[in-house]
């Protein structure tokens, strides 16, 4: 394995979790920006180009790390972090752990790590930021838009810097441990805690509703729902959409009835 | 005006690329790219009003009629620009951007799309260990298609000009931008089912519905969520019988007491 210096490999943490949404797609998300943000380890741990064994392994390494993954990209720092210790401990010892544990951990971590970052960062740090940056900026003050980007990068930064850091060193130190029981344990919290924040935005952040009344007896239809149970319309579609998705229905056959039924029920008048 | 055009378009790939490059610091947010459009056109206090109203508007402090209108990043720097070149009023100015940047959205949507298809490009070089090609998908790639989703609609819409843009935009019939407005709520929607599909199993399913019903019957955001959702998940861990095989010293370290009343 080439040695670099810790410091290194945390800028490469650093600036390729800000950097992983370059390729942001339909089909796995940021896939190919995992990839790039763990290939510089990779690279590490199997730098012989011309032996046939670490070629190999180095091909299930990238083929690893293109699956499904998204995640705020600062927390996802941690993530990163982590995975790349674990990679370089696989490639040290092979026997030591199955290298499906790797995509195991990024799975069970994203569903947290997104709900909170989002929630941090475009909940909280964006709308503090610029509600102050507007009050000044209605007063012409130039200071507005500059308050406004310190108080979104300083958290920003710190969260990657430390995020990618604290990943990769916990990891390396607890990753004996995680072998153990304490895996399993780990990634039944994050499975809790990952679903429980999914649900969570599937009834605050769709928000789609029914615009159907009837005239004559002035009943809206959205109110009835809303007293058998909150956000039900929602829920119908994530869980539609879901089956779907589990019918192994294409990529671009559900975008296309997405948009489609976007035209259509507007038109009819059905949701909103 | 073609320098102008230019200009204007090259903020725009700064605003997406804020996104995609640098962990989304909240360059792409209308305050800022309006205060940028204000700079480069010599207007600053007019940049920064238009940039502030804006703001306001997608932050969900004041909304236009009950919806929230979608890419406003982009409408912002189209309206903030036509503001300063024309004698057109804000919201004359965003009444012009805002179909503008539904459309402009949707090819967003297609180019999230193709991008997908890049995916198979890097599968294809890694089986060939084409390793640098692989990774040259994303930073190359994805970050030149992105710009250039940015770029083209807006260049084109300060390029053609307000007059060309208004004629436009009535030919674009109602039913088209409010269902493409609709079929961001289905988009939104998918996303969420691509998680639940990677996530979800039989076993799990009431975490997610227990998710869901807290934030539609309580009204918690997701940051109570995550926390309630965080406690809940080491009660019910420290419930479960620790495994006595397994990593053997881990299982000692965990020693309840309370383990020998069960």
């Amino acid at each position: 394995m080439k040695q670099v210096s810790n410091t290194r490999k945390f800028w490469q943490f650093f600036w390729r979790s800000w950097a992983i949404q370059c390729s942001w797609n339909y089909e796995r998300q940021m896939d190919m920006g995992f990839l790039y943000g763990i290939a510089p380890t990779l690279d590490r741990c199997y730098p012989d180009e011309s032996d046939p064994v670490q070629v190999e392994r180095k091909k299930e390494a990238y083929r690893r790390h293109m699956a499904f993954y998204n995640c705020t990209p600062q927390t996802s720092a941690f993530t990163l972090g982590l995975a790349a210790s674990m990679e370089e401990e696989y490639a040290e010892n092979p026997d030591s752990m199955n290298p499906e544990t790797i995509n195991a951990v990024k799975t069970s971590l994203m569903g947290p790590l997104s709900g909170v970052g989002d929630s941090f960062f475009q909940g909280t740090i964006r709308v503090i930021a610029f509600g102050l940056g507007v009050s000044l900026a209605q007063q012409g003050s130039i200071l507005g838009p500059i308050l406004a980007m310190l108080i979104s990068i300083i958290p920003s930064v710190l969260v990657t810097w430390f995020g990618g850091k604290i990943g990769y060193t916990m990891g390396s130190k607890y990753l004996n441990k995680l072998q153990g029981g304490l895996m399993d344990q780990v990634m039944f919290v994050c499975g809790i805690v990952g679903l429980m924040v999914v649900g969570g935005m599937v009834s605050s952040m769709i928000g789609l509703t029914t615009p159907i009344t009837f005239v004559s007896t002035g009943l809206v239809l959205q109110d009835v729902l809303n007293t058998i149970l909150p956000c039900m319309l929602d829920l119908g579609i994530a869980v539609g959409l879901y089956a779907l998705i589990k019918k192994n229905v294409s990529t671009t056959m559900l975008l296309v009835i997405c948009i489609a039924a976007g035209i259509v029920f507007n038109a009819l008048h059905i949701f909103a | 005006m073609l320098t102008k055009a230019i200009i204007l378009g090259l903020i725009g790939v700064f605003c997406i690329l804020d996104s995609r490059m640098l962990g989304r610091l909240n360059f792409e947010r209308p305050l800022i790219t309006c205060t940028l459009v204000g700079i480069v056109l010599g207007d600053l206090q007019t940049g920064l009003a238009v940039g502030a109203s804006m703001e306001l508007i997608s932050l969900g402090l004041v909304t236009i009629g009950g919806a929230v209108p979608p890419d406003m990043c982009m409408a912002a720097i189209i309206t903030s620009g036509f503001t300063i070149m024309t004698s057109a009023s804000m919201e004359t100015a965003l009444g012009l951007a805002m179909p503008i940047a539904v459309l402009g959205q949707f090819i967003g949507v297609v180019g999230r799309t193709v991008l997908g298809s890049l995916t198979h490009v890097a599968d294809k070089a890694i089986e060939e260990n084409k390793f640098k090609k692989a990774t040259s998908m994303h930073i190359v790639w994805g970050t030149i298609i992105y710009s250039l989703l940015y770029f083209v609609p807006i260049f084109l819409a300060v390029y053609a000009g307000t007059d060309v843009v208004e004629a436009i935009v009535r030919f674009i019939p109602a039913w088209l931008t409010d269902g493409l407005n609709l079929a961001t709520k289905f988009l939104t929607a998918y996303g969420l089912a691509l998680l639940m599909s990677i996530m979800l199993n039989k076993k799990m399913t009431v975490y997610f519905l227990l998710g869901f019903f807290l934030v539609g019957y309580l009204g918690l955001n997701i940051t109570a969520i995550a926390i309630f959702a965080t406690i809940l998940a080491f009660i019910l861990n420290s419930m479960k019988s620790v495994p006595a095989v397994s990593g053997g010293a881990s299982a000692a370290d965990d020693y309840d007491p309370l383990e020998d009343d069960l």
